[in-house]
């Protein structure tokens, strides 16, 4: 008995021809290995061959066609591609690049097949079963009335005036999209969950929060949608996740207690830490972005980190890292799945606690929403304080004897939505970009409270209206003249990334990004 | 070192310079208590008398020592604030050579040929944005103990307490931070900018 388990992928062209002619040779393929057979490795998208682990594969092979003999001509660099970018985040994830490879076969190359496959297998045995626990599927769980009622009434959605301000302020209904904030609290109010436009529209929501600012009656929409969304995905509702649900399958597997993840491997050698700090820097998911992304959009969030770290250090804190650190949560948290994210909330506060953590400081607007507000919101106490690094910078800054360089630059922002909803020390941001020398410094038409979002939240209900809504946002970006436009989330960088890469439209849309942090760190100064 | 070398450098002297109703007098009233009373040392303060108080440039000279205090006159300073241009015009040229030179920058514009190093703080803008320029003196106070050593920070915050008005203990507690904390940002920012990291990307 062999408890190990293989997934073979296998091109239904090249290399499963000569799989087949092993198994008509009758010869002895390992047991662990689970073949399946599929049109063309190029389709194998990176959040497929990431599923096979989360469900509890210790090892994945995608075997197909030798380089210019795919069949559809880019199958295999794809293939090579994805699977390159799968390993580097496996390899953070701490599960082993080595559990995935990509290889390739021809028709006629059955032994050479058969010899990797008992080479692989043996390589997979000495690495041992994978730290990742499998996610079990949970049995769907209907819709309760009760469970409705108690959050309508939670969130006071009767309070409703039916007044429409929410509908006419939402930037989904504004850029084209047939959604209503107002029909969509009518419609579960009347315990319609059925209907196909909930089910759609719910996911659709970018839980920016314009529409309770503009709400007469106080209702939290965003909040009250997030709490729906737990509600629907218990029932086993789609999600509409974005990139084959790729993200959401990473947070869940960092839910394995056995992981030990290495996400910190990368930062250069003169960035100054000090693992006794009572200090902890949480740095957030950046670094899987930048893997994810790096062939699509080129991305480099991971400079957030850096640079947040540089200036932590330009002011004398030299901060301790969370060696295990896992994902705050926060896309479990807003795309439905209250389950993992209170796993991942636990386990992160416990290795906090344990190293003795008096303030935590991130640079991520969700992490510090997440961390500060949402964690004691689920019942799950803080031993420690969260800060923002805007509002570490702006007690240092303020503390005097800083300037900054001129920068040649005419500059504009991009608001987080995350931070937008910080009531206290409210912002921020403009507090330390007005520090800043620019050439010029111009806010778009719609900014602050009223600022739109770069497009999609929590990786969920992506389509053509988010593209729609980068291209009015870069578009009012580009309006002001500026010619950089400064961003204060990571997921604002990408998204908006997104859009500029667009093959009709992406020269004219086209801006250099850079975050917050990024300007000030290049241009700080000692006075 | 001789004896009387020592002696001359236990002893400082002090000219707080600017316009009346700044609480400049109040600032050496301060500084010579906590000298006398926190420190144990032996002060004088010595103020210009007249139409001062009613806006016209004004002075305190304070001198500090471990010794008896022989003369309370102070006419070459080792330590020169100037919170007023007309105070700063006045005395530069007293200033001892060796000697620490403290201004508001937001009142004070030193002249171009000027060639001694000097330390700069926004006394009167910080003050501002606490909501009372009145204070400008005692977040100045702040400052002048952060980057001088003439008195502890103990002794000056202690000091600064017992000599305001009931009531603005708080508001002043908050200025006087501001400003010692600007002095040892300022002392900290010449340090790293002497060990060649003057920003954040070296």
């Amino acid at each position: 008995m062999n408890d190990f388990k293989i997934i073979l992928f296998l091109c239904n062209w090249g290399p499963h021809t000569a799989f087949q002619t092993l198994q008509d040779t009758g010869r002895e393929i390992p047991d662990e290995v689970s073949m399946i057979r599929i049109p063309c490795t190029g389709r194998i998208s990176k959040s497929l061959l990431f599923k096979a682990f989360e469900m509890g594969a210790d090892g994945v092979v995608l075997a197909g066609c030798k380089p210019g003999t795919c069949r559809y001509g880019s199958g295999t660099a794809t293939a090579i591609e994805n699977t390159e970018d799968t390993r580097d985040i496996i390899g953070l994830l701490g599960l082993g690049k080595e559990r995935l490879r990509h290889v390739t076969f021809f028709p006629d190359e059955s032994d050479l097949l058969l010899k990797f496959l008992n080479d692989f297998c043996n390589q997979i045995r000495s690495l041992g079963p994978s730290p990742m626990l499998p996610i079990p599927i949970t049995e769907s769980e209907a819709i309760s009335r009760e469970s409705l009622a108690e959050i309508v009434s939670y969130h006071d959605a009767f309070a409703c005036q039916d007044c429409g301000k929410c509908s006419s302020a939402c930037p989904l209904a504004l850029i084209g999209k047939p959604f209503s904030p107002r029909e969509l609290v009518n419609s579960i109010i009347a315990g319609d969950m059925d209907s196909p436009s909930v089910n759609k529209d719910i996911w659709s929501c970018l839980t920016c929060g314009l529409c309770y600012d503009r709400c007469p009656s106080a209702v939290n929409f965003p909040e009250f949608i997030r709490d729906i969304r737990h509600v629907i995905r218990k029932k086993g509702g789609n999600a509409h996740e974005a990139h084959g649900g790729f993200f959401q399958s990473l947070m869940r597997a960092m839910t394995s207690p056995g992981l030990k993840t290495q996400r910190w491997d990368w930062l250069p050698q003169d960035v100054e830490v000090d693992s006794k700090s009572k200090i902890l820097f949480f740095g957030g998911c950046s670094p899987y972005f930048d893997i994810f992304f790096r062939n699509h959009l080129g991305v480099e969030t991971r400079k957030i980190l850096k640079d947040s770290l540089r200036l932590l250090n330009f002011f004398d804190i030299k901060p301790a890292l969370l060696q295990d650190e896992r994902c705050c949560g926060h896309d479990l948290l807003w795309s439905g799945d209250k389950d993992n994210f209170l796993k991942l909330a636990a386990m992160n506060v416990e290795s906090i606690h344990n190293l003795g953590i008096e303030e935590v400081i991130t640079a991520c607007p969700e992490c510090y929403r997440t961390l500060a507000h949402d964690y004691p919101k689920y019942g799950i106490t803080l031993n420690f304080k969260v800060t923002h690094i805007y509002e570490l910078l702006e007690n240092e800054i303020s503390k005097g004897a800083i300037d900054f360089k001129k920068i040649d630059k005419k500059i504009t922002f991009q608001d987080s939505c995350r931070l937008n909803w910080i009531e206290e020390p409210a912002d921020l941001p403009r507090k330390l970009i007005r520090r800043l020398k620019p050439s010029s410094f111009r806010e778009m038409q719609n900014n602050g409270k009223s600022a739109i979002c770069c497009g999609n939240c929590a990786w969920t209900g992506c389509d053509a209206f988010s593209k729609a809504l980068q291209v009015k946002r870069l578009r009012q970006a580009h309006d002001t003249g500026s010619d950089l436009l400064v961003t204060a989330c990571p997921k604002c960088q990408i998204h908006l990334r997104c859009a500029m890469e667009d093959p009709f439209l992406g020269e004219e849309l086209n801006m250099e990004m850079i975050d917050l942090t990024g300007i000030i760190a290049k241009t700080i100064c000692w006075e | 070192m001789t004896d009387a070398q020592n002696h001359k450098q236990a002893k400082k002297e002090i000219i707080i310079t600017g316009f009346g109703g700044q609480g400049i007098i109040l600032a050496g009233i301060i500084l010579g208590k906590a000298a006398a009373i926190g420190e144990h040392m032996e002060s004088t303060l010595v103020q210009s008398y007249g139409p001062e108080s009613r806006g016209g440039s004004c002075n305190a000279q304070v001198v500090i020592s471990h010794e008896m205090i022989h003369y309370p006159y102070v006419s070459h300073p080792d330590i020169l604030v100037c919170m007023s241009q007309s105070g700063y015009d006045k005395l530069i040229q007293q200033i001892k050579e060796n000697g620490t030179l403290i201004i508001d920058q937001d009142l004070v514009r030193p002249a171009r040929e000027l060639k001694r190093d000097f330390f700069s703080i926004p006394a009167t803008g910080m003050a501002e944005e606490l909501g009372r320029v009145m204070i400008a003196n005692i977040i100045m106070i702040g400052f002048l103990t952060a980057v001088t050593d003439v008195i502890s920070m103990d002794a000056a915050q202690k000091s600064v307490l017992e000599s305001v008005p009931k009531g603005t203990e708080k508001l002043n507690t908050t200025a006087f931070k501001k400003g010692h904390d600007y002095g040892l940002a300022t002392l900290k920012g010449r340090q790293k900018k002497a060990a060649g990291q003057a920003g954040a990307i070296s």
